[in-house]
Formats: structure tokens, sequence, C-alpha cells
């Protein structure tokens, strides 16, 4: 029997050995790692924005001689995707991109390679805010990273409500219904032809409302996006919708022009992106105020912005990629590239920092803006969402234009978007 | 005297709806140029302010801060002119073919060339970067000028104007013994200059413009376009119009060229058809 056991035992030894030795055969040969390495980055940041990431990006190329960077601007979001698409069809990718969910791209071909690149000790992933991460995932498994965050935030010409005799420092609205009563008092107290409350981009400001509603926009559910945008906490926010212009305080149809008339003194309030912050503050010829945005059941903010994710599948590209976008999202190049373009810092310790708190401090817009990170969302990110937009604007305009009511704006976009899906 | 009797013969109406129209025609010309010298606070001002608080070139500095607006200008011409020139020698021997020879096919050629006219061209967009992709065309100044050089546009409006030339003038010279080419440089194109300069403006003009395909196909600077350089300018966050303004007052001026030097061919073809758009 103990010569049975001393048998098996080397057996198992050898075979054990055997499978080791296989195992440690199977760890990939990356080759050598190359002297220069060059990577292609598209970006679709433009103006004073685009020149500063610039200058991040070539900080970088300057900080890392082996690596040697080609800088793309894309266009716009839109034109983006189309360049992005086509030249990953043709196999001539980018390594690199920063634009508007740019883990789609990497998703799309099962890549999470970032789970991994985020363990990396020297990035100090649990210093990102966890709401914003939330912005960078998809179908929820990390794909890329954030970058230029921004959320909505409610701006107002702080004379036409002081004219209105309000105190929105003091009494700020915390709902829409009470926010619909000042809209509505200072439009009455304003000149004619002003306006109460429009926003630049109405799908932004509905997703977030539909959060507020506690609606999740879609689910996710073992592995399949079902719209649910249409069930009967949606309908109450398309309803709401309809309740701005019936009351006459947003006009039909204008959200194109909505900052236009801000500007120009127009409009009492305006939903538009936090990136305005660092551009209107002294180019108006009134004061602007804002407001934590009001909420419905409770508070929350849809995120916008890009993201920033690595294509590069080769071992050493990739890994020179992972080195830059280490450096443009570590806490001092984010906290700069943040308050320069007025996107929202994406980190925790750069609300720390000196220079954050006295900006925070001095500037109400931007204090306003950081408060909402809190309660900052995203809803779960999937590939057909950009033509859920389409379809969430068509149902607006039909909304606004009284041409479907509003129930079935939103049950005719969710199926729409179902169809899409399948 | 003279003078009077020559005012008296004005028709007031038409003038004042004239001048009302000229005036509509000015006045974003003129806005761009003033606003291309005021500050922001001066773009955002409402009441809407004419003239400049003060009169700066700031603007038109910050262009070339921002971009490297000398290459691109550059480009857009060199691109824009060949693509004008390839596009105009295809056409006119397109409509020429399409006009005066009988050939197997022609109607169904015809209905073919006509039908690209209604596929829109983000349908091909990727199928042609993936051609051009393939042939090592990205990054190259063919790649930008070759896949824009066919326009059915052109080919039809050429067909318009070749189909009011006299057969008969084409018969006469093939009587002399002139062949396809000779007819078509000697005949056609000696009565078709109007039309050809018609044609070689909106070329031009539609060249000049071009945004998306020089954007899909281009990565570097070198051989980017002025319209990209332009995009850029368009902020995410907000847009500072008085740069851009100064950036358009720039852009403007090939065209205006273009348009001086074609003017009086491009009003007598408009006179010639009765073409009013």
């Amino acid at each position: 029997m103990k010569r049975f056991i001393a048998i098996l035992l080397v057996a198992l030894l050898c075979v054990t050995a055997i499978w080791a030795t296989a195992v440690k055969e199977e760890v990939p040969d990356h080759g050598e790692k190359p002297e220069l390495t060059k990577l292609k980055v598209w970006y679709s940041i433009s103006g004073a924005n685009g020149k500063f990431f610039e200058g991040q990006a070539a900080a970088s190329d300057e900080a890392h001689p082996e690596i040697e960077l080609e800088l793309t601007y894309t266009g716009s979001y839109a034109d983006s995707a189309t360049k992005i698409s086509a030249a990953k069809l043709s196999g001539d990718a980018p390594d690199v991109i920063v634009t508007a969910a740019s883990q789609l791209y990497t998703g799309e071909d099962g890549n999470f390679a970032m789970e991994e690149d985020v363990k990396d000790p020297e990035f100090n992933f649990s210093d990102i805010q966890s709401g914003v991460l939330e912005y960078a995932k998809y179908y929820g498994r990390l794909a890329a990273l954030p970058f230029g965050i921004s959320t909505q935030v409610v701006y107002y010409n702080k004379d036409l409500v002081k004219a209105a005799g309000l105190d929105l420092e003091a009494n700020p609205p915390k709902t829409w219904a009470e926010f619909m009563k000042v809209a509505k008092a200072v439009q009455k107290a304003s000149a004619e032809g002003t306006w109460g409350f429009d926003t630049s981009d109405g799908v932004w400001l509905v997703k977030s409302m539909l959060s507020q509603n506690n609606n999740a926009v879609v689910e996710l559910k073992d592995g399949k996006i079902t719209p649910v945008f249409d069930n009967a906490s949606g309908v109450e926010v398309a309803n709401f919708w309809k309740n701005f212009i019936d009351e006459g305080v947003m006009p039909v149809g204008q959200h194109d022009n909505a900052e236009k008339k801000f500007l120009a003194g127009g409009l009492a309030f305006i939903a538009a992106t936090s990136n305005r912050i660092t551009r209107w503050p002294g180019s108006t010829t009134f004061e602007i105020g804002a407001i934590e945005m009001p909420g419905f059941k409770k508070q929350a903010v849809a995120l916008g912005g890009s993201t920033i994710t690595i294509l590069a599948t080769d071992y050493w590209k990739h890994d020179a990629a992972w080195a830059l976008v280490k450096n443009v999202i570590n806490t001092e190049n984010q906290t700069a590239f943040a308050m320069t373009s007025g996107y929202l810092p994406i980190r925790k310790s750069s609300l720390e920092l000196p220079e954050v708190a006295s900006y925070i401090a001095d500037s109400e817009l931007y204090s306003v803006a950081t408060k909402q990170l809190s309660y900052a969302w995203a809803f779960t990110h999937f590939a057909e969402m950009g033509s859920m937009d389409s379809f969430f604007w068509y149902a607006l305009d039909d909304i606004e234009h009284g041409t479907k009511t509003p129930e079935e704006s939103f049950k005719n976009a969710a199926a729409m978007v179902a169809k899409e899906i399948e | 005297m003279k003078k009077i009797k020559s005012l008296k013969k004005i028709n007031w109406a038409a003038f004042i709806i004239l001048m009302i129209g000229s005036l509509a025609m000015i006045f974003p010309f003129a806005w761009m140029i003033l606003s291309s010298f005021k500050t922001v606070a001066d773009v955002y001002t409402y009441p809407p302010k004419w003239i400049p608080s003060s009169w700066k070139l700031d603007n038109y500095a910050k262009v070339f801060d921002m971009i490297p607006f000398g290459r691109y200008y550059l480009n857009s011409i060199y691109t824009s002119l060949m693509q004008t020139l390839l596009q105009l020698a295809l056409s006119i021997c397109g409509a020429y073919a399409i006009v005066f020879l009988d050939f197997p096919g022609r109607r169904k050629l015809v209905t073919l060339i006509r039908s690209t006219m209604f596929v829109p061209m983000v349908v091909t967009l990727v199928p042609l970067y993936l051609i051009v992709s393939k042939l090592k065309g990205v990054d190259t100044y063919a790649g930008i000028i070759l896949p824009q050089v066919f326009s059915a546009f052109t080919i039809f409006l050429l067909v318009s104007f070749f189909t009011s030339i006299p057969k008969d003038l084409c018969d006469s010279a093939k009587l002399d013994g002139c062949g396809c080419y000779r007819i078509l440089w000697n005949v056609v194109l000696p009565n078709a200059k109007a039309s050809i300069s018609t044609a070689a403006l909106f070329a031009f003009l539609g060249h000049w413009k071009s945004y998306t395909w020089p954007l899909i196909i281009t990565n570097k600077d070198k051989y980017r376009t002025l319209p990209i350089g332009m995009k850029y300018l368009v902020q995410e966050s907000s847009s500072e119009y008085q740069v851009m303004m100064a950036a358009a007052v720039m852009a403007i001026v090939p065209v205006l060229i273009v348009f001086v030097l074609f003017e009086k061919q491009l009003v007598k073809s408009i006179t010639l058809t009765g073409m009013k758009s």
C-alpha cells in the first residue's frame, strides 16, 4: 500500500511538473520592447480646450522619450464616430481615442483591457469618483476612463431674477414644480418676449429628469438592454415636459437657439453644460448665477462629455498608451484641464487641492457644478445609444409640437429603440 | 438735364425692391467683417452692436495661434483647384458623350449617372474610405482629390447647356473632317464658355467648403484643409464667434476672387438659360 501511495505521489509530482512547465511555456512572448513606440492619438476636443489637451499630451510626450505621439483632431463627436468606425474597419485604427462614449469602440470588440490597466498601483483607481466611472462603462463593464466630464447646470440671469424680487441664493427651487413657479414669476416680471426656461440639449436634461423620477432609462438584464423610459415614471417626465410648453415658459423647438437667447438676455433660466462656466462669465451684460438642478423624487444629474480609451492591442503599444492615459488623467493634469475647460474634476483628490477649493469658493457656478458631482449618474451605455438619442429628440419634438401625446411619444421612442437593439 | 431725365426713367418700385434685396444679401457679409474686429462682450451684447467698441486685430492673430492657418489655406487652394480642373475635364467629356454621341447603352448609362445624385454622401463615406485606404490614399493629396472628382451634378449642368448648341454646327464640323476631340475643342467649348464658368464656380465653391471627406481621409496637418481648421475654432464649450468671423473673412477671399473672375460668364449663362437660382 505504501509502495502504491509512493508511486502515486511520484506520478502526481511528474504530472504537476509537466503541467507547470506547460503553463510556463504559455506565458505570452511580447517580444523585445521597441526603442520608440509611435502612438496615434485621436481626439474630438476643439478650440482652447483642444489646445490645452494638446499641450498636456506634448508634455507627456516629452516626459517619455520612448513614446512618440501623433495627435489628430477628429472633428465633432459625430464626425469622430464616422472617422473611428471607418478606420477600425480598414484595420487602421488609432491607438488612443478621446471622444464621446469611446468605450463603445473597445466594448463592441469585447476589449475590456481597461479593467486590468486600472489595477496599476501608480494609477490610484479608487480616487476616481464612482458616479463618473459609470459613464465610462459598456454594458456595465469598464471599457474606458472618464476624461472631459460635464453635467448640465441650471444657469440664470441674475438681473431678471432680482427684478422679479426673488433671491435664489437663499431660496433655490428644489423641485421642478417649484422651479416652474419661479420661472413663470421671472418671465412675468421681465420684458415681453422673454422666456422663462429652455435648454440647449433637451435629451440630456430629460435623462436627468428620468433618473430623478427613479427611471433608469434602460435596464440591463441577462446581458440584454431594454428601454424602460416609457413606463409610468417616464411618462410622468414626458408630461412635465409638456407642461413647460403649455404654461408658456419654454418656446417650442428652439433649443438650438437657447444659448444665444440666454446670452442676449431673452431667457431667464437655461440648462446647459457645465463647461460654459469658464466661457460665459464676462461675456454678458448681466451677471450669471446658477442653482443646483431641481429634482422630482430625488436629485440626479446625467453625466456627459468625453471618455478616453485604448484601442491598441499590440502589447507594447498598449503599454505606451496606458502611460499616456495615466499621465493625462493624473490628479495634476486632470485638475488643470478641468479648471481651464470648465469640465468637472474626475478625481476626488482634485477637490482637495487648495487651488480647486479656492476656485470653488470664488466661483458660484463652479461650486454648483461640483456639488452636483455627488449625485451625478450615468445610464447603462450600449451600442445603440446614439440612435436612442435621435429617437428621444423625435419624441421631444412631438411633445412640444403636440403631434403626439407625451405617452405616445415616449412609447413610440422606446419601441424604436427596442427595434434597433433587436 | 440729362441726369434728371435718366432719373425719371428709373423704375423706383423695382429700384427699392432691389435695394432691399441687395442690403439683405450684404447684411451677413458686413456683419461677418465687423464681428471679426469685436470683443467677446461686443458679440453677445443685446441689442446687437454693429460697430466694435474698439477695432483690434487680435482675433486675426488668434486664428493663426489656434490653427496652422497658412498651411490649411494653401492645401485648400491646391485641392480645390485640382478638384475643379479634374472635375471639369471629366464632366465636359461626359456631357459631350451624352449629348453628341450615340452609343449602345447610352440611356442606361445616363440613368446610372443620374442615380448617383440620389445616394447621400454619408452612405458612401465608409466604403469609400476602405477603398482609398487599401490604395494607400490616407494622408495624401490624391486621397483627398480623386474620390471627389466625379460629379453627376456638373455633368448634367453641362448637359443642359450643351443641348442648346445647334447640332448642325457639329455636323458641319464632321463634314469638314473633324473628329470627336476636335469638335469638342473647336466647336463645343468655345460655345459653352459661360456654362463651363458656371460649372467651375459651383465646383470650386463645393470643394472649397468640403469638410467631411478631407477630415476622414487625413490625419496630419500637412494635408488638412481650411474647413477642418474652421471647425476646430468652433469650440465645443462655447464658440468664440469673433475668432470664427476673422477666420471666415480670410477664408472667403479666394471665393471672392473666383467669383470676380467668372462673374461676367456667370451672368451671361444665367441670361442665356433663364436660370434664376
